[in-house]
């Protein structure tokens, strides 16, 4: 550290609990003006709580937040937006009934004394500036609802930089984008810095942090365990093992395909409109690999009945409708939806009764339920994923996370007749040693033979388990990858660039 | 903004249209003048019910005390315009907007859901309403002449009340489309969760749809009460049902994020053309009653339909499942 | 594999249903305070008296319970109810008093069908639905009865469900718990008890997982309708004649019994004994205010109290169960 650049902002010994949980011991944060700060930690290591803090949305139980030198403490999120804080979030926070324009003014439509609405709208010719600073070009009568993902994980962007900004919050903005829409992001994101702003961002892509962060700080537990290091500093293992407080193992998997086809769609129009024609065969782990937006995770959910269609996929001999997520659960196509909280959890209910929830038949006999035959089967398989805390009589809502993916691994390990398993984003938003469990348990199915599909944004999870890349490009598959195809020929052609 | 709205805001006119027509070839008389303006007459107290419902509607919310609320305004304002003279009535719209600041209170900050908040205070201000009145005595006005006069003597084509009605409607229409308060009600109802992320209160908005949606029960409550020449304690109940319906009919998403009060209000003439026609073909009050209740499970399958509708339009190419 | 004990049975890790269940508790205290500050609440008479009041109520609470537990809500039941007693009185002369009863019932689990059809099938909002059907049947229940109470000729058949006593206890308080015996039975035991908590949770998680939505919510309010139907019965009795105005609190009422004894509006939670002592409570309330010769006004103040109290009053009670399990946890390691 050569020269001193400025402080943006400076929290010092962070603490907040939530009735008896801590969410943050003692965390430190600095952000310098014209840079970019990556925050990097496990899921509840308090990445979340304190973006809350800087955001005003929390109110910190002890330790001191200052802004370019002045304490501060923010009583609300209009506060902290007044003072320049501008946060653009992971979920995302557009009004979809609501114009383009009404959405990029919505801070000021929001915020400060009520009135006409006409004075808080941001003004058309800025507007379109705004947007075409992301490189959007919208009619800003349009409502949101009309717009594509991306659009509108952009025009969120749009409306984040448009104003007028110290400090600018990322929460994981990438999830959403594809990588054109993520490069225009960082250019953006540069093009602040250089104007002096500091930048948090949050992601779990290491190679994005590396491409545009310059100082990297982790969390561990609630505390500040690496602070400020510049990028370079540490290489990809130390981070990791700096959140995780332990080395990871990666699993190594042989290939365990067999001949035989067990599920597999032919001639099947999907609910996009687009062909399928796709098999996956016994003890075979076949990724659908695709940026977000690709249609990769259409493709898988129309493979497990999820997702409606014309036509039927065959499980082994037996085939059931598009769509008939009923059928194909009883003739063993088990199915992990990408958005865990929406599409797979039951949080008033017990662990095992998630478990068990789609192998209900296993347990009853004319309609009676027989508990413990229920609990003599579900424990042992959340005590292989390692369920912790270990508690199968505790509601879903109390897990983490990771612990509640597994109880969707653990779901489809209950199939009575488990013959495929379909999995979308099985590990998004997962902790790491979450992750490697579950990874564990995919391997360990398919080398029982069940047929294995993974349709991921994530490209080491998908080198890491599969034996087959079939790559989608705009809703259809349009590459079939070996096992051993590099990193780098899958990236070519995930981006359409590789020879036909 | 056009093209998520359009269809919805036409089901009303629609409506009225083609049960006009209906009536018109069944029920002799239906199409006279002195039976329009029997409808027009009537309609109010509804259209300004559906109004205030609209509000905790586009918020996300949900009020089935409006018509509780309607009837103890009403009551307190006959027992106040006894007392002070006509002015009096004035106490119904403040009654509405206490009653809906304390349903607003319950949702917005003490994070009840809707139903259950509302639910409580339509049996709490039932029971309120029968203690002031007596067991449910209707309070009879001593200056009734004047002010049925209010209510039902024409000055420019409307009676006064009538006019101020409008005014109600036409205002919150304008509150809606160029006011910041609206657009933070639409922006709550669009995304509940995103609203307190770009600097609003969302508690204190939905203290505001309450606020509003119990002011225009309170002003349906005056206008109750003028009409009548008297307060009456038990009126009201199964309007709050009819004011539901009356929104969803004039393009109010269940879903919130979405209302417009002029169709709203013809949401609200729709429901009335329905009762008055069935009233002129004879048919008995009880059947009408039945009407009305298959009039709110078609309004209810409509907003399923339209809302399947729509999303199937607007579904982007390449959202995920 | 063993360092992580799934399954101990150590106290901390006892399941929440096994802890001593609060609403118990409240319930046995408010029956002690009644007794004592109550003039005439502790009396033999009066305790049979609350316990028929609560007989009724429990039966139709149980349907109640079943819907909120799929996350919906009945508003149709006091009507179908006031109905249902309409056609039984006037079908009396010719299908005698059992096939009165009988095609009685059938109207009330045809009315919860049809509300079943409506949410399960066209998705609209429950709320939407049962108050449509609260509409549609007090106006034919109006309408057939034309407005006024029919007798019904007096019969020891006619008045059996409500009058009569088996083993010398009341056939009201018997036919409640059987009612609540066979919930409890659906909820714990059946795996369309299990479908229906699981729906109630996430019903798009539920139908993901491969379970038949529609037909659990259809199933669900077909039940409810049930139980709704043996109520009516009994109050048909009681009041022996047909009233188009019969019970148009049982909604309201059966609701609050629920949200008192803790079942949360937004489903996928409860339990039998919730609803009994939410009944219970319901039911006690109610008499007191009689018994302290209150207008009857004041029930229903109470009771739309009750409904916003017991919810908030709930919340607090799960944070402080939530804070307790975190701190016996945290203790653990």
């Amino acid at each position: 550290m050569t020269i001193e650049p400025a402080i943006a902002l400076a929290m010092r010994d962070i603490a907040k609990r939530y009735g008896a949980t801590c969410a943050l011991r003692s965390a430190d944060l600095t952000l310098q003006a014209g840079r970019v700060h990556a925050l990097l930690g496990e899921n509840g290591a308090g990445k979340s709580t304190l973006v809350k803090i800087i955001v005003g949305a929390v109110k910190p139980d002890s330790g001191s937040v200052s802004l370019a030198g002045k304490p501060v403490a923010f009583r609300s999120v209009a506060e902290a937006i007044a003072a320049g804080i501008v946060p653009i979030y992971q979920h995302l926070s557009l009004f979809p009934e609501l114009s383009v324009l009404d959405n990029l003014s919505a801070f000021q439509l929001a915020a400060g004394r009520a009135g006409l609405s006409r004075k808080a709208l941001v003004p058309r010719e800025e507007a379109r500036a705004w947007l075409a600073r992301v490189g959007l070009d919208l009619d800003l009568d349009r409502p949101v609802s009309s717009l594509s993902l991306g659009e509108r994980q952009l025009l969120e962007i749009a409306r984040g930089v448009g104003r007028n900004c110290r400090i600018l919050v990322l929460d994981e903005p990438t999830a959403a984008l594809n990588g054109a829409e993520a490069d225009r992001l960082f250019a953006v994101v540069r093009d602040l810095c250089a104007g002096g702003t500091a930048v948090l961002f949050i992601s779990h892509k290491f190679d994005e942090i590396e491409r545009l962060a310059d100082e990297v700080t982790v969390l561990r537990d609630g505390a500040t365990v690496i602070d400020a290091a510049p990028i370079g500093r540490h290489d990809r293992a130390t981070l990791v093992k700096a959140m995780l407080g332990m080395q990871v193992e990666h699993e190594h998997r042989s290939g365990s395909a067999r001949a035989e086809a067990v599920l597999t769609a032919a001639g099947v129009r999907m609910a996009t409109g687009h062909a399928l024609d796709l098999s996956v065969h016994a003890g075979e782990i076949v990724g659908l690999a695709g940026l977000v937006g690709s249609g990769a995770l259409a493709i898988a959910a129309t493979m497990a009945g999820a997702a409606s269609g014309q036509g039927e996929i065959a499980v082994g001999e037996q085939r059931f409708a598009l769509g008939d997520r009923r059928e194909a659960v009883r003739l063993g196509v088990a199915y992990v939806p990408a958005d865990r909280h929406a599409e797979g959890l039951f949080p008033p209910v017990s662990a095992i009764g998630n478990a068990s929830a789609s192998a209900l038949s296993r347990f009853s006999a004319r309609g009676l339920l027989g508990k413990t035959r229920e609990r003599a089967a579900i424990e042992p398989l959340l005590r292989r994923l390692h369920l912790h805390p270990a508690r199968p009589d505790a509601e879903a809502a109390s897990f983490s996370g990771g612990n509640q993916q597994k109880l969707l691994i653990a779901r489809c390990l209950a199939l009575p007749n488990l013959r495929a398993l379909v999995l979308l984003e099985p590990t998004r938003g997962v902790d790491v040693a979450a992750r490697a469990l579950i990874h564990r348990a995919v391997i360990e199915m398919a080398s029982n033979g069940i047929a294995v599909l993974v349709a991921s944004s994530d490209l080491d999870e998908l080198t890491a388990l599969c034996d087959r890349y079939l790559v989608v490009r705009d809703g259809m598959i349009a590459e079939d990858l070996p096992g051993s195809a590099s990193t780098e020929a899958i990236m070519a052609a995930l981006a359409g660039k590789a020879a036909a | 903004m056009n093209q998520v709205i359009a269809p919805r805001l036409l089901v009303a006119p629609a409506g009225i249209i083609a049960a006009g027509l209906i009536f018109a070839a069944i029920a002799p008389g239906f199409l006279s003048l002195g039976n329009a303006a029997s409808i027009a007459g009537q309609a109010w107290v509804l259209v300004l019910l559906a109004t205030g419902q609209m509000f905790a509607l586009a918020a996300r919310g949900f009020d089935i005390s409006v018509g509780a609320i309607a009837a103890l305004a009403g009551t307190l304002a006959a027992m106040a315009a006894n007392s002070f003279g006509l002015a009096g009535l004035i106490v119904a719209p403040l009654v509405g907007l206490a009653c809906g600041t304390l349903n607003g209170w319950l949702v917005g900050r003490l994070a009840l859901q809707p139903i259950v908040a509302t639910l409580g205070s339509l049996v709490a201000l039932k029971g309120i309403a029968l203690l002031v009145s007596d067991d449910g005595q209707a309070v009879p006005l001593t200056e009734a002449g004047q002010a049925t006069s209010l209510a039902f003597d024409p000055v420019l084509g409307l009676p006064p009340l009538a006019w101020l009605a409008l005014a109600c409607v036409l205002g919150a229409q304008f509150l809606l489309s160029h006011a910041t308060l609206g657009k933070r009600i639409l922006m709550l109802g669009a995304n509940p969760e995103a609203v307190g992320l770009v600097g609003a209160d969302a508690g204190a908005l939905q203290i505001r749809a309450y606020q509003l949606c119990g002011l225009f029960a309170g002003l349906a409550g005056a206008l109750m009460t003028a009409r009548a020449g008297a307060g009456l304690p038990t009126e009201g109940a199964g309007m709050e049902l009819q004011a539901i319906a009356a929104a969803i009919i004039g393009g109010t998403a269940l879903s919130g994020g979405v209302a417009n009060a002029i169709a709203v209000a013809a949401g609200a003439f729709f429901v009335q053309v329905v009762l008055t026609g069935l009233n002129l073909t004879g048919v008995s009050p009880f059947l009408a009653q039945v009407t009305v209740g298959l009039v709110i499970l078609g309004s209810g399958l409509m907003d399923t339909a339209l809302r399947s509708l729509l999303t199937r339009n607007r579904q982007p190419k390449d959202v995920s499942p | 594999m063993s360092s992580f004990p799934i399954g101990d049975r150590g106290p901390s890790s006892m399941p929440a249903s096994q802890r001593p269940p609060v609403i118990l508790i409240v319930t046995a205290l408010l029956f002690g305070l009644a007794a004592l500050a109550v003039p005439r609440f502790g009396t033999l008479g009066n305790i049979e008296n609350v316990l028929r009041i609560a007989a009724i109520l429990g039966i139709v609470a149980c349907g109640q319970a079943i819907v909120v537990i799929l996350a919906g809500i009945e508003f149709s039941f006091g009507a179908s109810a006031a109905l249902a007693s309409v056609v039984i009185v006037m079908a009396l002369p010719t299908t005698g008093v059992v096939g009165a009863f009988l095609l009685g019932s059938l109207l009330i689990l045809g009315v919860g069908m049809v509300n079943g059809l409506l949410v399960a099938r066209f998705s609209v909002p429950p709320v939407i639905a049962t108050l449509g059907m609260l509409m549609i049947a007090s106006g034919l229940a109006a309408w057939l009865a034309g407005g006024l109470p029919i007798d019904a000729p007096p019969s020891d058949a006619f008045s059996f469900p409500a009058r009569g006593r088996v083993l010398g206890i009341p056939v009201p308080i018997l036919c409640a718990a059987a009612a609540f015996a066979v919930l409890h039975l659906l909820l714990a035991k059946t795996r369309l008890g299990r479908g229906w908590y699981l729906v109630g949770a996430n019903a798009t998680a539920a139908r993901l997982a491969g379970l038949s939505v529609p037909r659990l919510v259809f199933s669900g309010y077909a039940v409810a309708g049930l139980f709704c139907a043996l109520g009516a019965v009994i109050l048909t009795s009681r009041v022996a004649s047909g009233q188009p105005m019969l019970a148009p609190n049982l909604p309201f009422e059966t609701i609050a019994a629920c949200a008192v004894g803790g079942l949360p509006l937004g489903g996928g939670r409860g339990n039998v004994l919730q609803v009994a002592c939410g009944v219970l409570i319901v039911a006690m309330l109610n008499n007191i205010v009689v018994l302290l010769n209150l207008p009857t006004a004041y029930q229903l103040i109470l009771l739309g109290t009750l409904v916003i109290g017991a919810v908030l009053l709930q919340r607090d009670w799960a944070f402080l169960g939530n804070a307790v399990r975190l701190l016996t946890n945290g203790r653990r390691g």
